[in-house]
């Protein structure tokens, strides 16, 4: 049980003078840094702390903080923990995205999160009146400079209080609010830094560019570094995404020597860093290059490794791990100071009997390694029995820092944790202790990192001339050798769909798609009214679906069978 | 600058950092036609900013749908 939490930190960062290298650098675009010690960070979080108690924000409250990566938004997210509130960081529009989409998302998620205050940079504040006017939180939207002056009287919160609302998809659909007490929390970051000890020959310090709306940027950067009063540096995400040699020249010059990142940003370094960005560069001090969130292709870690060598890239830093917003973060991470482990596994096994059978010229999969301290992790079948080595099925998890459940959702909550363990949704197996991702049992579209809620995808499709309603299915997964996962959409045809419409359909559907989510639909299949399968009670099976597709079995069921089927229903 | 000027250089961004092979005019839609997913918008707004010394907030960006208007969001913001 870890004694002290995120206030214990912040008060300590805050009581002896900050070791000077220890706090917030903020790069910009000019690659300018702008430096905040954990000290100056404290006393900011105390003035919007008053404030905010000033306007009459109390204990348990939820504020909803939309900022973009800076100061304001480490003022805000603090002081509303040393009031004893809870922040729910929410992600900022994404540039040149479609306004009414992101500000529909938006007002769902507040109105889930039951924010009384909306905590809001003063560029985004005029945006989001929209979605703000229509939740209308109690305490208005504000910026951290417009909060009323007041004196701050930090609440003493205890282990059970929550510390975190974060959503784990974020949609108009099925928004997934996941609340994490203090004590999941303070766990979670007490095995982080168990990880990465300083000693007297290496200061451990992390370069990040992760959203602060994501865990693996909030929890796994920000409270690691404040725990140990070190120094983060931290980009925008829409810096890196527009100039990922950015981050490769921020991890070189502030010679960190951890920082994480989904995938696809080592895939965008392959494909968009040029040599001549990397002029001068040295990336010799980077010990673990973490790599989780979403499949890891084993294509694009071998080209990683290959081709920033050069730059004193080491293999043995590729760290491929695996989390979940729902367990804080971590659960198994591989071993460090090893090259990442990749093997192959004989495909029909896989496919057909769920076992996973090494095989010479099999699918390779990447092992995300070992559970992470006070986990435990069981393979189960359908009917919850746990499975043997080798065999594939749910991946269950317990550990310290499990979430308390999904906000005002008993119903989810039941069906994710099952005496004391979580189920995580995902597919896989065990082999020599480590962890291999094999696939989802649940829906879930999760691309470059984020997850996203089929069912949004699908929506998007309605309204397509030519479509039949209600029957489209959205579907995320990891071909082999592709350097990520690609996005699948399987839509139905109406019967009354005229040739123009079906002629015109696929490039409609990839439109809508494209239009209201940001998202590029890789396969687009128009199947026959009645393909797709359904459960008894009629609705999609996602998972089916995905895997008749694969397996190349996607087609019109056989007449005979579903007119049984209907007079079943009948 | 002129809107020709202007435009040459959103087709150069289109060319380097997108890998659009067409032809750029102002009609094209940015997500329809140029097929420019979240990623790849962001890609755009960051080089064009870069390209021609500005800034653009969120409140310009609103309302962007084609490339004609960005044009004119540049436009305003060099002559500002």
């Amino acid at each position: 049980m870890p004694e002290e939490g995120i206030l214990d930190w912040l008060e300590r960062a805050g009581r002896r003078p900050s070791r000077p290298e220890g706090g917030l650098r903020f790069v910009d675009r000019a690659e300018r840094a702008t430096w905040f010690g954990w000290a100056e960070v404290r006393d900011r979080a105390l003035a919007a702390c008053g404030g905010m108690q000033a306007l009459g924000i109390e204990r348990g409250d939820r504020v909803a903080l939309v900022f973009p990566t800076g100061i304001d938004f480490f003022a805000a997210f603090f002081g509303a923990l040393l009031a004893g509130a809870v922040p729910v960081p929410l992600y900022p529009p994404s540039r040149l995205g479609r306004m009414e989409e992101y500000l529909c998302r938006t007002a769902r998620m507040l109105e889930r999160s039951g924010a009384r205050l909306v905590l809001a940079d003063s560029r985004l504040r005029r945006i989001l009146g929209e979605a703000v006017e229509e939740v209308h939180p109690a305490l208005g939207c504000r910026t951290v400079d417009d909060l009323p002056q007041g004196s701050a009287w930090p609440v003493r919160t205890g282990p059970s209080d929550l510390a975190l609302i974060q959503f784990s998809s974020g949609t108009t659909v099925d928004p997934k609010p996941v609340a994490l007490s203090h004590r999941a929390v303070a766990a979670q970051t007490e095995i982080l830094t168990g990880f990465f000890p300083d000693t007297p020959e290496l200061r451990q310090s992390c370069v990040s560019w992760l959203p602060l709306y994501h865990d693996m940027g909030l929890i796994g950067c920000v409270f690691p570094a404040l725990a140990r009063d070190a120094a983060l540096t931290l980009l925008g995400p829409e810096l890196f995404v527009a100039r990922p040699a950015l981050w490769l020249r921020a991890i070189s010059r502030y010679r960190a020597t951890i920082s994480p990142a989904p995938n696809f940003a080592y895939e965008l370094c392959l494909t968009r860093v040029s040599d001549a960005d990397l002029e001068g560069v040295d990336l010799s001090d980077w010990r673990t290059a973490l790599n989780g969130a979403e499949s890891i292709s084993p294509a694009v870690l071998r080209a990683f490794c290959a081709r920033f060598a050069r730059w004193g890239f080491r293999p043995e830093a590729m760290t491929p791990v695996y989390g979940l917003s729902e367990a804080a973060l971590a659960v198994t991470f591989s071993d460090f100071d090893r090259p990442f482990r990749v093997t192959r596994f004989d495909r029909e096994g896989l496919a057909r009997e769920a076992r996973a059978r090494e095989s010479a010229d099999g699918r390779e999969i990447v092992s995300v390694g070992r559970p992470v301290p006070g986990f435990r992790l069981r393979i189960v079948d359908p009917a919850g029995h746990d499975l043997p080595a080798g065999a594939v099925g749910r991946i269950l998890i317990q550990g310290p820092s499990l979430m308390d459940g999904y906000l005002g959702d008993p119903e989810a909550t039941a069906r994710a944790l099952r005496d004391g363990w979580l189920d995580t949704g995902d597919l896989g197996f065990l082999r020599e202790g480590d962890l291999y991702l094999t696939g989802r049992a649940k829906d879930a579209v999760i691309l470059r990192g984020r997850n996203y809620a089929p069912e949004e995808i699908e929506r998007a499709t309605e309204g397509v001339p030519g479509v039949r309603a209600g029957c489209a299915v959205a579907a995320s997964w990891l071909p082999e050798d592709a350097p990520g996962e690609v996005l699948a959409l399987f839509v139905e045809a109406s019967r009354q769909a005229t040739a123009e419409e079906l002629a015109a359909l696929p490039d409609a559907c990839r439109e809508a798609v494209l239009g209201t989510t940001g998202l590029a639909v890789e396969h687009l299949e128009v199947l026959a009214p009645g393909t797709l399968p359904r459960t008894s009670s009629g609705k999609l099976r996602r998972g089916e679906t995905l895997r008749l597709y694969l397996a190349g079995e996607l087609a019109v069921p056989d007449p005979a069978k579903s007119l049984r089927l209907t007079g079943a229903l009948a | 600058m002129n809107d020709e000027a202007i435009l040459a250089g959103i087709a150069d961004v289109a060319r380097v950092h997108l890998g659009w092979e067409g032809i750029v005019t102002p009609d094209l839609r940015l997500v329809e036609d140029l097929r420019l997913d979240s990623i790849r918008l962001l890609t755009l707004a960051a080089e064009v900013e870069n390209r021609f010394r500005v800034l653009l907030d969120e409140a310009d960006e609103a309302g962007i749908e084609t490339v004609g208007d960005l044009i004119a969001v540049v436009r305003r913001k060099i002559g500002a």
